[in-house]
């Protein structure tokens, strides 16, 4: 489903110096799996969300995400792949001056869904997550973890077969942050191959998933059932 | 297509409506400069229709000599009518000037007398139009030629050729720094207007980011901003065109009495073709609002 052939991504830092995000990496992810991504920040977890989503390039390496050759692509194309995976942002990404049930349709909007299957898809999704009494919120009337599940709504709703969450209990407090996971963890049973950033330890141990950890832009380590830590 | 169009049309309306403020705030700046330009414009149409109406003052009187024959006359004025720069030939015969003169003097009891024991001195005369005053020179070329040398004995434009050729020059220089000045405003008008909506759609660029993120096409997040910016351009050319409307309707009478005939003329000339200032002040605005909006938002478009 997901390979990446030995990828690198170096970043220009200001005084004109160039820092490696991600040095040589190579993994496989497999239809259906739920992988989480550790490391500590700078280590290249969010770097490798980002060219997961095609928002940035490789600088070395391919990357082939359900067939689909990276290299490949033109950029017309781009939306359209996005259509395909959906993503969770740390920050969220919600557009301010649209409301819940807007924010969702809108990336079906986007696929040209028609306004009778939008009618039906969102408030069910919206039940998934738990918002149904929030449709028409906007997202400043609700709180981050409410925000993180219209986030995840929206990836969710075009029915990806991948879903990429970075972060997605980064702003959140233990009891919400495990809401999350366990909706994320309903989305996995269905099917969907789930690939999690976190810094959550507690998460990670619990979950007992796949874990892969990075640390200055290198894998030091890949475990089918991991932990957070080594011990 | 219909549906895309309408669904495009709702984001566009519902976006214009829910950033209030900014909405607020570019159509105040387009009508601001709006109602500018359209003044510029007003005081351009005072001075052309002002000029006009000097212009068509300045005309060539042709004083003929005694006892020329009805037939000579009518023969001259018939050739000087077929001039192509000649607008009218109008032929004062000695009774009409002496007729004209009584009137103009009919409170001077003294001049009228004296005239009446002098009898009727008066010249019959000529008194040619021409569509363009820059061609008087022309007119009175072909006047001075040798076969009206035994009929004319003299001619106005000759006497008042320095002053007439003053101010035509004037006159030209004022039409034409008219016309540069609303050139210069209108070009100003559309800078103030494209930075306005280039700041607003600066400060949605998150948002548009965001479009990107989750697949939608340059074309599909462009669509609403360009309805916005013609809902911008609508709101602020209709506010502008009730407001110049309405200084018509109420300056009209203002303007009659203090410029008398260039007063009336343009009071006339604004309210004959209000509906078409206003039409084409109205395409104006939209295409300036949406063509805004597009060149401001193209540069945030760029994926990959």
């Amino acid at each position: 489903m997901i390979y990446f052939e030995k990828v690198s991504k170096l970043y220009k830092t200001k005084e004109g110096t160039q820092s490696e995000a991600l040095d040589d990496i190579s993994l496989h992810i497999k239809p259906g799996e739920m992988v989480s991504i550790v490391g500590h920040s700078g280590s290249g977890k969010t770097t490798l969300i980002k060219l997961i989503n095609r928002e940035i390039k490789p600088d070395q390496g391919k990357i082939f995400i359900g067939g689909l050759d990276y290299d490949k692509l033109k950029k017309r194309d781009i939306p359209y792949l996005r259509r395909k995976i959906g993503v969770v942002f740390q920050d969220y990404k919600l557009l301010p001056k649209k409301t819940v049930f807007e924010n969702v349709a809108y990336a079906l909007e986007v696929a040209g869904v028609k306004v009778k299957d939008i009618k039906e898809r969102v408030p069910n999704i919206l039940e998934l997550v738990g918002l149904s009494d929030k449709v028409n919120c906007f997202p400043r009337e609700l709180s981050g973890g409410e925000r993180q599940r219209v986030a995840i709504a929206r990836a969710l709703v075009h029915q990806p077969r991948i879903l990429v969450a970075d972060e997605p209990t980064g702003n959140l407090d233990p009891k919400i942050s495990w809401d999350i996971v366990e909706i994320l963890l309903k989305i996995n049973e269905m099917g969907t191959t789930i690939i999690m950033t976190t810094h959550n330890v507690t998460i990670v141990n619990k979950l007992k998933k796949r874990v892969i950890k990075l640390s200055d832009g290198k894998i030091v380590r890949d475990e089918k059932m991991g932990r957070y830590g080594t011990k | 297509m219909i549906s895309s169009f309408f669904r495009m049309f709702k984001s566009g309306f519902s976006s214009f409506i829910r950033n209030g403020w900014l909405s607020i705030a570019s159509i105040t700046i387009m009508l601001l400069t709006l109602l500018i330009l359209s003044m510029f414009f007003m005081i351009n149409v005072a001075l052309s229709t002002g000029i006009k109406s000097i212009q068509e003052k300045i005309d060539i009187s042709v004083y003929l000599k005694e006892n020329i024959q009805q037939s000579v006359v009518i023969d001259m004025q018939y050739d000087l009518a077929g001039l192509k720069d000649v607008k009218s030939v109008n032929y004062i015969s000695k009774d009409d000037a002496m007729a004209k003169f009584k009137i103009q003097y009919a409170t001077n009891d003294k001049i009228l007398n004296s005239v009446a024991s002098i009898g009727n001195s008066l010249p019959a005369s000529f008194d040619i139009k021409v569509y363009n005053p820059d061609k008087l020179d022309t007119i009175n070329t072909e006047l001075s030629q040798k076969k009206y040398k035994d009929i004319i004995d003299k001619i106005s434009y000759q006497d008042n050729k320095s002053v007439i050729q003053s101010l035509l020059r004037a006159t030209n220089y004022m039409k034409a720094a008219g016309i540069g000045i609303t050139l210069v405003f209108s070009l100003i008008s559309l800078i103030i207007i494209f930075n306005t909506i280039r700041i607003a759609i600066y400060s949605r660029m998150e948002e548009i980011e965001i479009m990107k993120l989750v697949g939608a096409t340059p074309g599909f997040i462009k669509g609403p901003f360009l309805i916005e910016g013609a809902i911008y351009g609508f709101f602020a050319t209709v506010l502008s065109i009730v407001m110049m409307a309405s200084f018509v309707y109420f300056a009209s009478p203002s303007l009659v009495s203090y410029f008398s005939d260039a007063g009336t003329s343009m009071s006339n000339y604004l309210t004959d073709n209000l509906i078409y200032i206003a039409i084409i002040e109205f395409l104006v605005g939209l295409i300036i609002g949406v063509f805004s909006s597009w060149l401001a938002i193209r540069k945030h478009l760029k994926i990959g």
